[in-house]
């Protein structure tokens, strides 16, 4: 079993590696020369700005020597410094991440308490009309883009009704009020509840029908009290591998909503970053980004392995 | 093969959804005004006769609007979705053909990249305009830069589609006649993966159409005037308060070609999965 999970954060690292190259690989379409112009109406940066690029990166040195000492640097917790306001870009994001981490764990935990009950109605009655009408819902759900639901419920319940404010965190600094959450979290829950939900139906309906479950239905306990009992400790291993998925897809989505909901996180700081060509902010987002999923995709693998006995022994 | 008759309704619904819109937006030149055509004198304007889903702030049509933008984004969907096809379906086969090395090799490149969220690669990657994009017609540096992370599900789909294929008994018949592995390969098994790759180059399609959606939205996407599905939205939020129409119809289209290339995918997979239909049948007790 250790020498599984060895295993497991080994090839971790490795692709922990391997993102740290996709990203430096990024920095290096943008390098020199072609940083100084632009053909897209985006603002050149001055000469001052590329020089510190330039000393960041160390660019005038060979890729392998560049990438070594970045990578020194990265293991030092330095990402650089921020070309608009010349902050280190690891404080920049250390004070936008509560704002996100917040969306996200309040995002998470709606989708996890929406689905699974939804799932488990539907896997009570495979092929009843609640099964067939969830799955119908939150499938058309799923094909709604995030930004036009957000538009959509702007203009109803903040432009016509004046329930809930427009935009903004509410004045506060952190984390923002909870009237001014309410939009986003819903935004950020809708999408995942098709998958979920499937997710947790199919997982229900085929841990009932092991054995264990058979032999509780030949000792006469009824469908619910099977699902309580079995079915939800079946497929609750199943349902950690999620974790991984769902990482990166709320992320992606916390860009969008943050931005139009203008909620000072991680997301608006990648979106500002992009509009100004920050490229140091743009990279360490990405870079943050990246380890984040994986260390999601990783906890997930290891807490499968140490909660299901086949794999624990295996 | 069923006939049309017999397709999965997902299939059908899918179809119509797609083939409408795409009809609709390849007509649209023949048909509509200039969808850059503005008329201060017509702005905001309600849905008429003269303009049956009403104007937008600079008088310009948005049924024009509209399709035109369909023009671009199922565009940019089926280019994406072809360049998505073009990497991941090598890539997925000859991992899960070759296994080992190979796979493990190609298994580290699909995490690596899946970690990252594809919105942030694209914009990162955007934001950044490298040299080799520099040039490149919008429609298609968006396309490409979609790509880049859109052959991922198709790889790992088409890795797990190989995987099982390579056991197959034709394998082994066709490798006892003297048939090398990429014969084997381009010859006996994608035929026989052919719906898969429809299943995930539809699935494509409906990611791409999204995330450029969200690129144009943001202002990063292609770029205006060209009327595209999310630059229209990005368009209707500042006329927040006013003109619903400009916020709904955009956004109905894209929801529309979004379910449309969904369906599909979902279709194809239930007609050539023959436990799927049967499981659907029988309630979910096969």
């Amino acid at each position: 079993m250790l020498r599984r999970v060895a295993i497991r954060m080994a090839t971790g690292a490795l692709t922990l590696l391997l993102v740290t190259l996709l990203v430096f690989g990024l920095i290096q379409l943008a390098p020199g020369s072609p940083l100084a112009t632009s053909d897209d109406g985006l603002t050149p940066l001055s000469s001052a700005d590329r020089e510190a690029l330039e000393a960041y990166y160390g660019f005038d040195q060979p890729l392998g020597v560049q990438y070594a000492s970045w990578l020194g640097k990265l293991a030092r917790g330095d990402l650089g410094t921020s070309i608009r306001d010349r902050r280190p870009v690891l404080d920049k994001i250390a004070e936008r991440l509560p704002v996100t981490l917040s969306l996200n764990a309040l995002a998470l935990f709606f989708i996890v308490g929406l689905s699974v009950p939804i799932g488990a109605a539907a896997a009570l009655n495979p092929g009843s009309i609640a099964d067939r009408w969830s799955a119908t819902a939150t499938y058309l759900l799923y094909a709604i883009p995030v930004f036009w639901a957000a538009l959509l419920l702007q203009r109803l319940f903040a432009v016509r009704l004046g329930w809930l404010p427009l935009y903004g965190s509410g004045g506060v600094t952190g984390i923002p009020r909870v009237a001014n959450m309410v939009l986003p979290v819903v935004c950020l829950t809708y999408g995942g509840l098709a998958y979920v939900s499937r997710f947790v139906r199919t997982n229900l309906i085929e841990s009932t029908r092991m054995e264990t479950v058979l032999s509780a239905r030949a000792r006469g306990l009824t469908r619910f009290a099977i699902l309580v009992r079995h079915g939800f400790r079946l497929a609750a291993v199943p349902m950690l591998t999620l974790a991984g998925f769902l990482i990166p897809a709320l992320f992606a989505g916390s860009v969008i909503v943050e931005t139009i909901f203008q909620l000072p996180g991680l997301g608006w700081l990648f979106i500002e970053a992009a509009y100004q060509r920050d490229i140091p902010v743009l990279l360490g987002v990405t870079l943050i980004s990246g380890a984040a999923a994986l260390a999601g995709i990783l906890f997930a693998d290891v807490t499968y392995a140490l909660a299901d006995p086949r794999v624990r022994r295996g | 093969m069923a006939s049309a008759r017999h397709w999965p309704a997902a299939l059908r619904r899918g179809l119509v959804l797609v083939l409408g819109l795409s009809a609709l937006a390849a007509l649209a030149p023949l048909w509509l005004d200039d969808p850059l055509h503005i008329d201060l004198s017509a702005t905001l304007e309600n849905p008429s006769a003269a303009h049956w889903l009403g104007t937008d702030a600079l008088g310009r049509d948005l049924t024009s609007r509209v399709l035109h933008g369909g023009r671009i984004s199922l565009g940019i969907g089926v280019l994406t979705s072809l360049f998505s096809l073009a990497i991941g379906v090598p890539l997925g086969a000859v991992a899960g053909f070759r296994g080992g090395w190979t796979d493990a090799a190609v298994s580290r490149l699909i995490e690596t990249v899946a970690c990252v969220p594809s919105l942030l690669l694209a914009i990162a990657l955007l934001a950044m305009s490298p040299a080799i994009l520099r040039g490149v017609p919008d429609v298609v540096r968006v396309a490409l830069v979609l790509g880049f992370a859109g052959w991922i599900p198709v790889a790992r789909y088409m890795r797990g589609e190989f995987l099982r294929l390579k056991s197959a008994v034709m394998v082994e018949a066709a490798r006892a006649s003297g048939a090398s592995d990429l014969r084997i390969m381009v010859r006996h098994l994608l035929p026989a993966a052919l719906a898969p790759v429809l299943v995930t180059a539809s699935f494509a399609a409906a990611s791409a159409i999204l995330v450029e959606a969200a690129l144009s939205f943001l202002g990063l996407g292609v770029r205006p005037p060209q009327p595209t599905w999310g630059g229209l939205l990005s368009d209707a939020r500042e006329q927040i308060a006013q003109g619903w129409w400009l916020a709904v119809v955009p956004g109905l289209a894209l929801f529309a070609a979004v379910l449309g290339f969904n369906l599909i995918g979902e279709g194809v997979r239930d007609l050539l999965d023959p436990r799927t239909c049967q499981l659907d049948k029988s309630g979910g007790r096969p």
